[in-house]
C-alpha cells in the first residue's frame, strides 16, 4: 500500500502564524509611526520650520512645551476644549442610556419609525446641517459662545442610541419582570438593575461623548469664526498651520500641543478600562 | 394568602390572536393550581396575567376581594419565580432576596430577620455572601424562591421554575416545592408543560390548549375521567392507546367494533348508559382510548371470548421491573402502521418476541370512548340528556311509566316522540316512583343514577341519596320533543340576548339653588338598546371600562344576556312587543320581540301588544360581539 505523506500540522501552524504575524506588524507601523514622530519631533530644540527631513532632534528641549504654554494661547483652547467635552460628555451619556433603555424596554406607538428616523439622520455628517445650524445660534445669540456648542453637540446625542440598545436588549427582560414584582418602579429598574449591569457600555458612551467634541473642527471653527478666545483646541492648532509665516515656528509646538492634547484620552482609557469586566451577566439567567 | 377568581378572562393581541379565551377558575385559598399544556397554549400567559406583566383583554381578575385587573403587580399582594431564575447578577444572594423588601422600607433588623429565615427554609444560609454566578442552577431556583418567599405573598405564582434543571435535581426540587407549599400555607400557582410535575404537585389542574381550558379537576380525575381526547392523550405515560371504531347495541349488550382493524369486543350496555344514543347506532364513529396499564395480557391457550384482542408484536422496551409492549391490534396487516397501534404493560413471567401475536384483554371498567368529531367524551360524568321515549295524547305525555299533564305552553300533536330532558330537568317532588341507585358528587354538582321502572336516568340534584325512593317529574320548560330527528317542541332558551350600545350622555339639568336657576351638566354611561339611554351604575361602567379600556368601550358593539328573571315588565323599560303568554304550570313567561331578537320575561300577568321590559342591569351579562368576547 502506498503510503500518504503528511505535512506537519505543526509546521503549517508556524507557518501560518508567521504570515499573520507579518501583516500585523506592518498595519501597525503604519499605524504607529505618525504618533511617534510627533512625540519626537516635540522635543525638538532648534527652529528648522516645516521639516521632517530628519527625525531624531539635534538638540533635545522641553522648550515647545515651556512656549505652548507661556506663549500662546493655547491653556485657553485646553480649558474650553476641556470644558465642553466633559460637560457633553455628561449631558449625552446620560441621554444615550436613556434613550437607550426606552427604546429598548418600553412598547410605544411608532416606536420602530422613530428608530429607524433617528438611524438614518445618524448616518448625514453633521455638516450637512452647518450653514442651518448657525443661523439658528445666530438667532438666540449662541455664536462665539461655548454653551451654543455644547448645545450643538447634546442636541443630536440620542441618535447614538443604536450599540446602547442592543446591549440592553441582551439583559433579560425578566430581570426587570422580577423587579417590578419586587415593587421596582421603572426608574430604580434603570438605576439598581440595568445601569450597574450595563458597565462596559457606559463606558463605550463615555469614550465616545468624549471623544468628538474633543477633536471636532470643522463646526466649531464655523461657529468661533473670529473669537481666537473661544478657539478648542482643534480649531485653534489649525490656525497657527493656516499661517504661512507662523506655520514654520509654530511646527514643533504643534507637535506639542497633539502630545498634550492626546493626553486626557488616553487617560480617561486607562481609567474607565477596568470596568470592561466580562462575564457581569453570569449567573444571572440561565441562557 | 387569598383566593383568586378568574371570570370570563381573555388575552387578545393586538393583532387579533387570543392567546386565553374565556377561561374561567375559582381558586381556593392554599390551594395548588397547576397550569399544563403544549407550548402555545396560554398557560403562562394566564400566569403572568395574574402576576400584572401582561394586561388582560377582557374579563375580571380578583385576587382575595380586590379586582386587580387594573392594578400594578407590586400591590396585588404575589410573588413569582421565573424559568429562568432572573437573579440580580451584581447583588449578593442576601442582596437579592431583600431587594423588594428594602424598596418596601422596612427596617433593617426585619429584612434580615426574614432574609435568614427564608435563607434556613431553604437551605441557602452558607450562601448568602455569594453572587448568583458562584452558584449551581438549583442553588439559584432556590435562591429565586427565597426572594418570592420573603415577600410573604398571598399567591405564589411559579413560572415552570423546574424546565432548566436537569432530571435528578427536578425530582428533588419537585419534593421541596410541594414540602414548601406545606410549610406556607399559601395558594400556588404553578405552571409546567411535564404533565408528570402537574400530576405530582397539584391539588387541581387546570389543562389547557390553543388558549381554551380542557379541564378542570384532580389529578385522580383527570386520570380516570378524562373530559376530552386532548386531556386523555396529555395525561399519562406511555400515552393513551386511541383506535377508531363504532359501537353497536343489541339488546343489552354493545359491540365495540376496532373498524380497519377487524377487531371485536362486546360489553354489556350498563357501562355505556351515560352515552348519547347516536352513538350507539354501529355508525357514528367514535375514537376508543385504553391505557397502556389497563390492558392485560391473557395466558397463552384463553380461549377466543367476547373480550379479548388480538396483538401482533413489533417490538418491546424493557423497563426492569416491567415491560412496554409495541404491536399492532391489526394481527393481519403492518405492525409498525400507526393505525391500530398499541402499547401495553406486563410484568415478569412470557418471553415476549417481535412478531409473536398475543392475546389481550382491557379492563373494560377503563375504557374511554370520545367522539371522533369533537372529541369530546361520549361518557361525560354528567350527561347532558336523559333519551327517553314519550307518547302524547290529548294534553297529556306519558313517559316511564308514568302520565304528566302537559303544560299550556308545549304544544304538539298527539303522537310518539322522543324526549330530550337534560339532567337537570328531572325534578324531585311528585310524578313517578324511582330508586335512587348510586349518588356522586362532581365537581360541585351532585348526579343521581335512578332506575324508574328499570330504565337509567340521571339526574343533577342536591337533594338525592343513595337508596332513597323519590318522586321524580320533569321540568317542561327545559325538555325537547323530536320526531324523525325533527324537533317538535323546543326548550325556552336559558338566556335572553339584546343588542346594545355603551354610551355617554350629557345630561343637563336645571336646579334651584338659592333661588336662582343653575344649569348643572353631568355625563352619565349607560347603555343605548333600541334608541334609548339607559343609565347603569358607576360598578357596571367601571367593569366595562376595565375590560375594553375607555376609548374602545364607547365603540364597540355589544350583546347582552339575562335570564328569563332578569327581565321585567315595567313602564321604563325597553320597547318589546308581546307576542304570547307562555304557561309552564308553576311558571308563566312572556315572549315578546325586541329588535331582531325574541326574549322571555317571567312574570305572572297576561299581557299583548305593545310593552316594555327592563333589564336587572346589576346582574346581566355582557358579550362584546365583534371579538366575541365575554365582558361581565
Amino acid at each position: 500500500m502506498e503510503k500518504k505523506k503528511y505535512k506537519s500540522k505543526k509546521a503549517g501552524e508556524t507557518i501560518a502564524l508567521v504570515l499573520i504575524y507579518a501583516v500585523l506588524i506592518v498595519i501597525s507601523l503604519v499605524w504607529l509611526i505618525p504618533f511617534f514622530m510627533l512625540v519626537i519631533l516635540s522635543f525638538r530644540g532648534e527652529a528648522v520650520g516645516v521639516s521632517a527631513d530628519y527625525l531624531f532632534p539635534k538638540q533635545w528641549s522641553f522648550g515647545n512645551y515651556v512656549k505652548l504654554f507661556t506663549e500662546t494661547k493655547f491653556p485657553v483652547w485646553y480649558g474650553n476644549t476641556m470644558l465642553v467635552s466633559s460637560v457633553v460628555t455628561v449631558l449625552q451619556t446620560v441621554i444615550v442610556l436613556m434613550t437607550s433603555y426606552a427604546l429598548s424596554r418600553l412598547r410605544f406607538k411608532m416606536r420602530k419609525p422613530l428608530m429607524n428616523v433617528m438611524l438614518i439622520l445618524g448616518m448625514f455628517p453633521g455638516f450637512l446641517s452647518m450653514t442651518a445650524v448657525y443661523f439658528v445660534l445666530k438667532e438666540i445669540n449662541l455664536t462665539q459662545n461655548l454653551f451654543g456648542l455644547i448645545l450643538v453637540f447634546t442636541a443630536s446625542s440620542a441618535m447614538q442610541y443604536y450599540i446602547c440598545k442592543g446591549f440592553f436588549d441582551t439583559i433579560p427582560k425578566s430581570l426587570d419582570e422580577a423587579a417590578r414584582i419586587d415593587g421596582a418602579s421603572r426608574h430604580t429598574i434603570f438605576v439598581k438593575i440595568i445601569l450597574p449591569l450595563a458597565k462596559p457600555i457606559i463606558i463605550y458612551t463615555i469614550l465616545t461623548a468624549f471623544i468628538a467634541p474633543w477633536g471636532e473642527y470643522m463646526f466649531t471653527s464655523f461657529i468661533m469664526l473670529g473669537d481666537p478666545d473661544k478657539f478648542t483646541v482643534a480649531v485653534g492648532m489649525k490656525s497657527w498651520l493656516d499661517n504661512p509665516t507662523l506655520a514654520g515656528d509654530y511646527f514643533t509646538v504643534f507637535c506639542a500641543a497633539a502630545v498634550v492634547v492626546s493626553i486626557p484620552i488616553t487617560a480617561l482609557f486607562i481609567w474607565l478600562q477596568r470596568y470592561y469586566v466580562e462575564g457581569i451577566t453570569g449567573g444571572s439567567v440561565k441562557g | 394568602m387569598a383566593e383568586v377568581s378568574l371570570k370570563h378572562v381573555y388575552k387578545v393581541y393586538p393583532n387579533g390572536t387570543k392567546a386565553v379565551s374565556d377561561f374561567n377558575m375559582h381558586i381556593r385559598d392554599k390551594e395548588f393550581i397547576v397550569f399544563v399544556g403544549p407550548s402555545g397554549c396560554g398557560k403562562s400567559t394566564t400566569l403572568r396575567m395574574i402576576a400584572g406583566l401582561e394586561d388582560v383583554s377582557a374579563g375580571e381578575l380578583k385576587i382575595g376581594d380586590l379586582t386587580v385587573n387594573d392594578v400594578e403587580p407590586k400591590d396585588r399582594d404575589i410573588a413569582m419565580v421565573f424559568q429562568n431564575y432572573a437573579l440580580y447578577p451584581h447583588m449578593t444572594v442576601y442582596e437579592n432576596i431583600a431587594f423588594g423588601l428594602r424598596l418596601k422600607k422596612l427596617p433593617k433588623d426585619e429584612i434580615h430577620k426574614r432574609v435568614v429565615s427564608a435563607a434556613e427554609i431553604l437551605g441557602i444560609t452558607e450562601y448568602l455572601g455569594k453572587k448568583p454566578k458562584e452558584m449551581s442552577g438549583g442553588q439559584r431556583q432556590r435562591v429565586a424562591l427565597g426572594r418570592a418567599l420573603v415577600r410573604e405573598p398571598k399567591v405564589m405564582l411559579l413560572d415552570e421554575p423546574l424546565s432548566n434543571l436537569d432530571a435528578k435535581l427536578r425530582t428533588q426540587m419537585r419534593a421541596e416545592i410541594s414540602k414548601l407549599h406545606q410549610k406556607l400555607q399559601t395558594t400556588f400557582i404553578y405552571v409546567t408543560h411535564d404533565q408528570v410535575e402537574a400530576m405530582t404537585m397539584g391539588t387541581r389542574i387546570v389543562v389547557m390548549k390553543n388558549g381554551f381550558v380542557q379541564q378542570i379537576d384532580t389529578p385522580k380525575n383527570l386520570y380516570n375521567y378524562p373530559a376530552n381526547k386532548f386531556v386523555a392523550g396529555f395525561i399519562g405515560t406511555p400515552q393513551m392507546n386511541f383506535f377508531g371504531g363504532t359501537l353497536l347495541k343489541t339488546g343489552d349488550e354493545v359491540t365495540i367494533d376496532f373498524g380497519a382493524a377487524g377487531a371485536k369486543i362486546t360489553v354489556p350496555y350498563a357501562m355505556l348508559y351515560k352515552a348519547q344514543p347516536k352513538f350507539l347506532n354501529g355508525k357514528t364513529p367514535v375514537c376508543i382510548g385504553i391505557r397502556a396499564e389497563d390492558i392485560t395480557l391473557a395466558p397463552d391457550g384463553a380461549a377466543e371470548g367476547k373480550t379479548l384482542i388480538k396483538v401482533a408484536v413489533s417490538h418491546k422496551e424493557e423497563l426492569g421491573n416491567e415491560t412496554l409492549v409495541y404491536g399492532n391490534i391489526n394481527v393481519g396487516g403492518d405492525v409498525y402502521g400507526e393505525n391500530g397501534s398499541i402499547i401495553f404493560k406486563y410484568s415478569g413471567g412470557r418471553d415476549i418476541q417481535a412478531g409473536d401475536v398475543v392475546k389481550v384483554s382491557f379492563n373494560l371498567d377503563r375504557l374511554h370512548l370520545f367522539d371522533e368529531e369533537t372529541e369530546r367524551s361520549v361518557l361525560p360524568r354528567i350527561p347532558e340528556y336523559n333519551y327517553l321515549e314519550c307518547t302524547v295524547k290529548e294534553g297529556k305525555l306519558t313517559a316511564l311509566g308514568g302520565e304528566f299533564d302537559l303544560p299550556g305552553a308545549v304544544k304538539c300533536p298527539d303522537g310518539d316522540y322522543d324526549l330530550l330532558v337534560p339532567t337537570d330537568a328531572i325534578t324531585f317532588g311528585k310524578g313517578v316512583k324511582a330508586q335512587t341507585e348510586s349518588c356522586e358528587d362532581i365537581n360541585g354538582a351532585r348526579l343521581a343514577a335512578l332506575n324508574i321502572g328499570g330504565k337509567r336516568v340521571y339526574a343533577v340534584n342536591d337533594g338525592c341519596a343513595e337508596g332513597a325512593a323519590v318522586s321524580v317529574g320533569f321540568d317542561f320548560k327545559k325538555i325537547t320533543l323530536m320526531s324523525d330527528g325533527e324537533t317538535v317542541v323546543s326548550p325556552m332558551p336559558d338566556k335572553n340576548a339584546i343588542d346594545c350600545k355603551f354610551v355617554k350622555r350629557k345630561i343637563v339639568e336645571n336646579e334651584e339653588v338659592n333661588g336662582k336657576t343653575v344649569r348643572r351638566k353631568t355625563v352619565r354611561f349607560g347603555f343605548e338598546i333600541e334608541g334609548e339611554f339607559f343609565g347603569v351604575s358607576d360598578a357596571v361602567s367601571q367593569k366595562i371600562f376595565a375590560a375594553l379600556g375607555i376609548k374602545n368601550s364607547l365603540s364597540s358593539s355589544l350583546r347582552l344576556e339575562c335570564g328569563a328573571d332578569g327581565l321585567t315588565v315595567c313602564e321604563n323599560g325597553v320597547a318589546a312587543t308581546a307576542e304570547e303568554t307562555l304557561d309552564y304550570g308553576a311558571e308563566k313567561f312572556l315572549k315578546c320581540r325586541v329588535g331582531e331578537r325574541e326574549v322571555f320575561v317571567a312574570t305572572d300577568k297576561e299581557y299583548s301588544g305593545a310593552v316594555r321590559v327592563l333589564p336587572d342591569f346589576g346582574k346581566v351579562g355582557l358579550v362584546e360581539t365583534t371579538r366575541d368576547i365575554k365582558i361581565i
